[in-house]
């Protein structure tokens, strides 16, 4: 199946009016790749899924799947499968009914649809439910049942927009590994909307973050929380927050509440920066910047502290051994490699 | 507890209490409408019946008296209601079907118009709005009338020549089936379009993506969608065309001879034309039956999945 299912974004603008929900949107994904959009809510993430499935037209910018310029291209063409928001089933069907449609108008016999139906069924775990109708499913029923109809199908793309957002934690914690699994074995392009910074980091090949209709940053999980290209995407991904700390820079150091930290940076000179610090990395050690523990939030396995030094609130994440009580000083610091630094005005990663 | 906790009613007491008294409200409110409703339909309905039972000619006086059921037995064997009944079911039968038809074709056209969908609806609503008498002196003179009218003369354009639109057997039938059907789409129209401007527009995006053509997405989604809809319509038009008679009556009166006398017309005739008002008052009550009839058959289909 490797070849099929090469998207290319080139360009794409939409505008509502004088609003545009998209300014530009350029990116590749690879065929088989699991890609996943992330961003805050009205960033534009749906409306590139439903330009990509050809269910609205862009202003500006072309489309193409498999090399082909597909922009003008009806969606019954695209040989995609999608996962809507809304699930968007057929209200009037069992979900019997519905997860065959696809098929059905596939034309594929009787006989082939049934086992076909049962597994896609089995692989959501709503095969008890077939005999229902869609208003008698609970959202997350619903929600698994859209991503059955989807999955019975082997499209080239498959398109997913916030398919686990109603389901509870066990539920989609399951769900996630099953898609994944699912995703690998058919070797079929994914693309995975999201606002779940931590679904995206453990699904995705590769992701774009989205902000205001712009692609912030795009790729691996990991690349992208170990360097986040902007103060933006530095707040978004990561949970708690990453602390960032209006500071000066000065000849490879930064000063916060008047305690002196290294940093990875070297370059000699003056000038206002905002460093950020991942609440995971905030060491405790004697030397560093006095604070003292306002609240400690208790997860189980790690603690989050929320700190002031002399005004600046920071985070800091411990975990079980050495809980500091509240109202206790101490003083905190972090690894060189471990201070982000981002331009004040430009908002950009030095 | 002390005393007086015993006159305040307990929580299920106070439940019955308060049921009780707006029941006794929603009573009193009911009943002028109700009693209203007893003097207009049930009691004259009761009058209707009690007349059928009896011979009553005001031409011939002398012969009035209780004949039980000889009226009902003279009019199974009476071939003018047979021929009367038929009218009435192809009439009713022809104009639903078109009424829908072309209702649902209406709404579909004007829902995927981008702009002028108000102006439409305003447009079309205008026949409804208008007495079917007055449609039908207006389609006698202004359309059908030899030479004159707009439908003739464009059959004349047309080549077809002038016809007698409303003097030929089965061009009067087709004539007051298309007048009814015009008056009335409009209705059917709008009802349809308000159904379907309320369908979920996402599901046809994913019928899109599932593939489904445009004939397929109306198949299996629109249509069974829109059922309960187009029933209602189905329902409501039926009984009100096995009733129509205005229309009817101005355009044709039931002729030529009684090519377009449906049973509503024929027992008008019988009652005030040839004053025959026990017999008249049978054929009306073998209308309700009918009615009744065909309206529960519609009932039990719609309850019917
Ligand atoms: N038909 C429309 N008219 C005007 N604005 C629209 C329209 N559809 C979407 N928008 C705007 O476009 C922006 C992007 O919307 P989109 O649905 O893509 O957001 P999203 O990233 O999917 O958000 P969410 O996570 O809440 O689903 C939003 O600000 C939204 O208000
Ligand atoms: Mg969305």
């Amino acid at each position: 199946m490797s070849g099929r299912g090469q998207v290319r974004f080139d360009g794409i603008v939409k505008m509502h009016g004088e609003f545009a929900a998209l300014k530009g949107v350029t990116f590749d994904i690879e065929p088989g790749e699991f890609f996943a959009l992330l961003g805050p809510s009205g960033s534009g993430k749906s409306t590139t899924l439903r330009i990509l499935a050809g269910l609205d037209a862009p202003s500006a910018g072309r489309v193409f799947i498999d090399g082909q310029d597909i922009t003008a291209a009806d969606a019954c063409d695209r040989d995609i499968a999608m996962v809507f928001q809304s699930y968007a089933l057929y209200p009037h069907m069992t979900v019997y009914e519905n997860i065959a449609f696809p098929l059905e108008m596939a034309k594929m016999s009787k006989a082939e649809i049934a086992p076909a139906v049962r597994e896609a069924a089995r692989k959501v775990a709503i095969e008890h439910l077939l005999e229902r109708k869609p208003g008698q499913l609970s959202g997350g029923q619903q929600q698994r049942c859209a991503l059955a109809r989807a999955i019975v199908r082997k499209a080239r793309l498959f398109l997913l927009d916030e398919p686990l957002s109603n389901l509870d934690a066990k539920l989609r914690l399951e769900t996630r590994t099953e898609l994944k699994k699912l995703q690998r074995s058919l070797g079929v392009t994914a693309v995975y909307v999201t606002h779940d910074q931590e679904e995206a980091m453990t699904l995705a090949d590769r992701m774009a973050v989205f902000m205001a209709g712009e692609i912030q940053q795009i790729g691996r999980p990991a690349d992208v929380f170990a360097k986040p290209n902007s103060i933006d995407v530095a707040a978004f991904i990561g949970s708690p927050p990453m602390n960032l700390i209006p500071a000066r820079y000065k000849d490879g150091g930064v000063e916060i509440a008047g305690r002196r930290l290294e940093t990875g940076l070297k370059e000699a000179g003056e000038r206002n920066v905002v460093a950020g610090i991942r609440p995971g990395a905030v060491r405790i050690a004697a030397g560093g910047i006095p604070a003292v523990v306002e609240l400690v939030e208790d997860l189980g396995d790690t603690a989050i502290l929320d700190l002031d030094c002399s005004g600046i609130s920071i985070r800091a994440r411990v975990s079980d051994g050495d809980v500091p009580s509240e109202g206790a000083a101490l003083s905190i610091t972090a690894r060189p490699a471990d201070i982000h630094l981002f331009d004040a005005t430009t908002r950009r990663r030095l | 507890m002390p005393d007086n906790a015993a006159a305040i009613p307990t929580s299920g007491n106070l439940g019955r209490v308060l049921a009780r008294r707006e029941r006794r409200f929603a009573a009193a409110l009911l009943a002028p409408a109700f009693l209203a409703l007893l003097a207009t339909t049930t009691f004259p309905l009761l009058f209707l019946v009690g007349t059928s039972t009896f011979r009553m000619d005001l031409a011939m006086p002398f012969a009035d008296g209780f004949v039980g059921f000889e009226n009902y037995r003279t009019l199974l064997a009476d071939d003018r209601f047979w021929s009367s009944l038929l009218v009435s079911l192809i009439y009713t039968g022809s104009t639903v079907v078109l009424q829908v038809a072309l209702g649902l074709a209406l709404a579909l056209l004007v829902m995927d118009m981008k702009r002028g969908q108000g102006w439409f609806r305003v447009i079309a609503i205008l026949p409804v709005v208008l007495s079917p008498a007055v449609v039908g002196m207006i389609w006698r003179t202004f359309m059908l009338a030899p030479e004159f009218g707009i439908v003739d003369y464009l059959a004349i354009n047309a080549g077809l020549g002038s016809k007698n639109w409303l003097g030929d057997p089965l061009l009067a039938m087709v004539s007051v089936i298309v007048i009814h059907t015009w008056q009335w789409t409009p209705f059917a129209f709008m009802v349809l379009l308000a159904s379907l401007a309320s369908l979920p527009e996402d599901i046809y995006e994913a019928a899109r993506l599932d593939r489904a053509s445009a004939w397929q997405r109306f198949r299996r989604i629109t249509l069974p969608l829109l059922r309960p809809a187009i029933v209602m319509v189905v329902i409501m038009r039926t009984m009100v065309a096995l009733t129509a008679f205005a229309a009817i009556f101005t355009v044709t009166g039931g002729g030529p001879g009684t090519a377009t006398e449906i049973l509503n017309l024929y027992a008008y005739r019988k009652s005030f034309t040839e004053l025959s008002i026990g017999y008249g008052s049978a054929l009306a009550v073998a209308l309700l039956v009918v009615t009744i009839l065909i309206s529960g058959v519609l009932f039990a289909l719609r309850r019917a999945k």
